[in-house]
């Protein structure tokens, strides 16, 4: 049995008196990558803000590595070894490619050790290293990418959460995307990831869920998915 | 041309003290989305701590830079924490707390300007200090502006550094550019918004010490220096640190130009400038 990383129990969140999740629960256990499939507006990016602390939940709790961390800041969820890319990426565009990623070792201390991090950081997007002068905003959209993820690492997370990875990149990007995010999971980082794009999701994918208007409808090995008849209709146009 | 060069230095003495009043307030309207009406008021307490302990107790004018800059340090990290803090939360939006923060300073301002009268009085007051001047070639510069050239160009420089080499400095750019994104690093919001403001309220403080080296000073002269500030930070762009510095030289050489025509029209030439650039070029010389 792998060690349980990220447990999420009858998660209830609502925007005002609009309730978007209900009883949501699941799993992640360490190594793995999961993700959550659903459309747009079923709800799966306000599970990753209730999780990740920008949004407090009215019910229900999170836990990681079995520690609670229900309704914690954002700043004091990324000290248990918890990094977030948002969709977009959200990079700060006036500040350089190297002071981006300075920032994702912004914790105490991880700042001491960030000239490792960066070499560590540079090995893996070496295309970093080249434009780690420049500003962000003149990055083009994979550049982009790569500079949300090597942020992440920076603060050399155990866990990630990625939202929409694919979200307004070209599909050979998107491939690209994918394919980093494999090579993330090789080099240790458990995954969760949040997706419409079924198909390229579930084909890197350990397990999935699936949400439907703020309610957990399905879930299972990728395999599973890929093949019950409910996703291939609903998500990947068969 | 010698009266040209006059003019030019004229201006960049003026200058460095708008850039100081202005990257005040643009940090704390860039990150802290507090457009402090108030900001004026800051600096004329500046001002007097200056002028009160040089006229009563001896005290070096350039100490008080050492006195006004973290009194109001402390000053401003406490109205931040007390009074915004509090009302941030109670606020539904970002954009209605940029707002009711507005409203909220004009009230700071008065009652900050009225406890200042009850002290002070409403006479305009002043001292001298270096009030002689030095020819270099044949261009005369009075000592105590040249001082405070120097100063605010080393206050500039210094915010500046730790602004792009430091830890804090980078966090508190990255909150500017990306509230949320910040706090996804780690960084403690509530604690950046409080120290933006309290350094706002040093620069003031630090400003109010400079201008009372060589302007009267009295205890409504705050809305003046507010207004000036607000034109510097659209001038150099909402929310840019270097283009409040930058604006707020260009501003000091044009006030300089415009008053070697007639001193009379400076402040209608600044609000023409003012129009015109809104009108223009709203997003400013360097603005996003």
């Amino acid at each position: 049995m792998k060690l349980l990383m990220l447990e999420v129990k009858d998660l209830n969140v609502a925007y005002g008196n609009v309730q978007v999740l209900w009883d949501v629960s699941l799993n992640v256990a360490e190594g793995e990558i999961v993700v959550l499939l659903g459309a747009n507006g079923a709800g799966k990016t306000t599970l990753l803000n209730a999780i990740t602390g920008l949004v407090r939940p009215l019910g229900g709790n999170v836990s990681f590595l079995g520690r609670d961390i229900t309704g914690l800041p954002p700043n004091e969820i990324v000290e248990h070894g918890i990094a977030y890319l948002p969709e977009g990426g959200r990079l700060f565009p006036d500040m350089s490619v190297q002071e981006n990623l300075e920032m994702g070792s912004y914790l105490k201390n991880n700042w001491k050790i960030r000239k490792n991090r960066l070499e560590y950081v540079y090995n893996v997007f070496p295309r970093l290293k080249e434009r780690r002068k420049q500003l962000a905003k003149t990055l083009s959209g994979g550049e982009r990418q790569m500079l949300a993820m090597g942020r992440c690492l920076m603060s050399n997370p155990k866990m990630g959460f990625f939202d929409e990875l694919s979200y307004g990149l070209a599909p050979k990007l998107v491939k690209e995307a994918f394919a980093m995010l494999k090579s993330l999971r090789d080099l240790g980082l458990t995954i969760f990831l949040i997706e419409q794009n079924a198909n390229q999701s579930l084909e890197i994918a350990d397990r999935a869920y699936v949400l439907e208007n703020g309610r957990i409808v399905n879930s299972g090995t990728a395999n599973e998915l890929l093949h019950s008849d409910h996703i291939r209709k609903a998500y990947l146009g068969l | 041309m010698i009266s040209f060069i006059n003019v030019l230095v004229n201006g960049l003495l003026l200058g460095g003290i708008y850039a100081i009043t202005a990257m005040g307030l643009s940090l704390q309207y860039g990150v802290a989305r507090i457009l402090n009406i108030a900001h004026g008021e800051f600096i004329m307490v500046g001002a007097f701590l200056t002028f009160v302990l040089h006229t009563k107790l001896g005290i070096n004018p350039l100490f008080g830079l050492a006195v006004a800059g973290p009194v109001l340090f402390v000053v401003g990290y406490l109205i931040q924490r007390i009074l915004f803090k509090t009302l941030k939360d109670r606020t539904p939006t970002p954009a209605a707390f940029e707002g009711s923060s507005m409203l909220m300073a004009f009230g700071i301002l008065f009652v900050v300007q009225s406890i200042a009268i009850f002290i002070w009085g409403t006479n305009v007051q002043g001292y001298s200090y270096l009030a002689y001047s030095v020819y270099l070639g044949d261009i005369r510069f009075s000592v105590n502006r040249l001082v405070i050239l120097v100063i605010s160009v080393l206050i500039c420089l210094l915010f500046y550094l730790f602004l792009t080499r430091t830890r804090t400095g980078k966090a508190i750019r990255a909150a500017s550019q990306d509230p949320d994104a910040a706090g996804l690093m780690g960084v403690n919001i509530n604690r950046m918004l409080a120290l933006c403001f309290a350094f706002g309220a040093m620069m003031a403080g630090f400003a109010g010490m400079l201008i009372s080296m060589v302007f009267p000073i009295y205890t409504t002269m705050g809305m003046q220096y507010t207004i000036i500030a607000i034109i510097v930070v659209v001038l150099g762009g909402l929310g840019s640190i270097p283009g409040s510095m930058i604006g707020g030289f260009l501003l000091g050489i044009f006030s300089a130009i415009v008053s070697a025509k007639d001193p009379g029209l400076t402040m209608a030439a600044y609000y023409l400038l003012f129009l015109v650039l809104l009108l223009v070029k709203p997003s400013g010389i360097f603005g996003r």
